[in-house]
């Protein structure tokens, strides 16, 4: 009986590894759906760490913890802020923060930089992304008067072993404003290149603040079309843009 | 006996290879689901972000092709404008051509989304505000905006921005602006202003397209609550708060747009 029913088994066996292609197909479809599914959430859980990246950059830079900034960034990874030129690997960006005041923020000095209105795109593979960001900016040191700023940034990150980091930050103000005067009345410049701390390379474009209109060029694509965002830069006659 | 033994068996193992199955595709079509959902909110998010970014800079023609074929636009007051071309004609003629004006700034920027997508992942719904910082000063809109994907891809079906306060530079502590009207300006609107309400000091609670998400009920803004104030119902403050911003017939005075 015991025989009898192992021969049984063994048949049985035969008998479903002969039938072996339908259960064989399910399993290399549920296989590569699991697969599938495994990347999209991959890409989902890469967003959100960008995102909480961009987000952290935003909280140390409020206080000029500048080690820690400049921490978050790639080997090799550059900095760039309005038209102060390129930095570029964490040694020169931490001691180009000094130039925005000191390690630790000092007082009555209010250095709000805040992340705003994410889009973040990442590469299939997963590698590498690209974020924008609305950058509202809140200023104050001691003996001036407050100000306003807004300006975008458009990084982009990279996944060095299972960890984002920025591979390039560009941060492009594109207004700043006496508190009390407000935008009708009070356009202030941007800082250029610093003569005490020179960036590794010039700005890499070329702009003004308000009262120019600049727009910071798009790194995603139009979320309809699928084309390229492509904008046409107001005039600027000291520029030398028609 | 061993053939019946043996049918047995086969029928098991079969039958045991068909169940898992069923359910191993029931798990990862629910799994499916449920990724779809995460990565629609994205994209719900992403559209409405871009419409801020768009606006910044004055880009209507990329704007209007965040809208479906048929999709409405209704902004302040000004009434609904039908259609993707009609966007088009609405931002361009309100506003100027496409391009960012030398001299100032508009920005719309887009913040604190509330997304749901509906069971069948068609249909989408955003809820979120602009803050607005521009040369004549300060704006809320809030959004109750709704979404359709077509083709594998989210657009806007409809975008409803009533505003809550607009202000000049000097603050809504000295100073607010009225609500906008379909002949302020041109062009007409296809359709007058799906309803008609009271921005601050009065105020408008823009309907929820969701349930209070913790007890599940739907909530109701009273009618009769629009116009309140920032005291108790039956105070003089609260009466006197009901006349600020409208005329006697009860409609809306509006406010010149600041000259700066």
């Amino acid at each position: 009986m015991i025989r009898a029913s192992s021969i049984a088994l063994a048949a049985a066996i035969t008998l479903s590894s002969t039938l072996v292609s339908p259960p064989a197909l399910a399993q290399d479809n549920v296989a590569a759906r699991i697969a599938a599914y495994r990347e999209r959430v991959e890409r989902l859980e890469d967003q959100v760490a960008i995102e909480n990246l961009q987000a952290m950059y935003g909280y140390y830079f409020d206080k000029g913890l500048w080690t820690q900034v400049a921490d978050l960034f790639a080997r090799g990874g550059t900095f760039e802020y309005g038209q102060r030129g390129v930095y570029e690997g964490r040694e020169r960006i931490a001691r180009a923060l000094l130039l925005f005041g000191p390690e630790g923020l000092g007082p009555a000095r209010l250095n709000n930089h805040m992340q705003l209105q994410n889009v973040v795109a990442v590469a299939p593979d997963g590698r590498t992304g690209t974020g924008r960001w609305q950058g509202m900016v809140m200023l104050s040191e001691p003996g001036a008067n407050a100000v306003w700023g807004v300006g975008i940034y458009e990084n982009t990150y990279v996944k060095e072993g299972n960890t984002w980091k920025i591979a390039s930050l560009h941060f492009y103000p594109t207004g700043f404003t006496d508190y009390d005067k407000g935008w009708a009345h009070s356009q202030l410049p941007m800082d250029g290149p610093s003569a005490l701390f020179p960036p590794d390379r010039p700005p890499s474009e070329v702009y003004r603040a308000l009262p120019s209109n600049y727009i910071p060029p798009f790194s995603f694509r139009h979320p309809v079309t699928g084309e390229e965002i492509i904008v046409t830069q107001p005039a600027d006659d000291i520029v030398g843009r028609q | 006996m061993q053939r019946g033994l043996f049918l047995l068996l086969a029928s098991l193992a079969s039958a045991t290879t068909a169940f898992a199955q069923e359910s191993a595709d029931q798990q990862l079509d629910e799994l499916d689901a449920r990724i779809t959902r995460l990565e629609d909110m994205n994209q719900i998010e992403q559209v409405q972000r871009t419409y801020g970014y768009f606006v910044d800079k004055g880009q209507w023609t990329h704007l209007a092709d965040l809208f479906a074929e048929n999709g409405t636009l209704e902004i302040g007051g000004k009434g609904i404008f039908i259609g993707k071309d009609r966007v088009l004609e609405y931002m361009q003629t309100a506003f100027g051509p496409d391009g960012a004006p030398m001299g100032i700034i508009t920005n719309h920027m887009q913040f604190q989304p509330v997304v749901d997508v509906s069971p069948d992942g068609k249909t989408g719904w955003l809820r979120g505000r602009a803050f607005v910082m521009s040369s004549g000063g300060w704006g809320l809109p809030l959004y109750e905006d709704a979404f359709v994907k077509e083709d594998g891809v989210w657009k806007i079906s409809r975008l409803s921005g009533p505003f809550t306060m607009y202000t000049n530079w000097e603050g809504w502590g000295k100073n607010a602006l009225n609500n906008t009207w379909p002949d302020k300006f041109d062009p007409p609107p296809d359709l007058p202003p799906s309803t008609v309400y009271l921005t601050y000091p009065a105020y408008y609670i823009v309907p929820f397209h969701y349930p209070n998400p913790v007890t599940g009920k739907v909530f109701q803004p009273s009618p009769g609550e629009a116009g309140a104030y920032h005291r108790p119902p039956g105070t003089p403050e609260q009466e006197a708060a009901l006349k600020v911003g409208r005329l006697v017939d009860g409609s809306q005075p509006i406010a010149e747009p600041p000259r700066d």
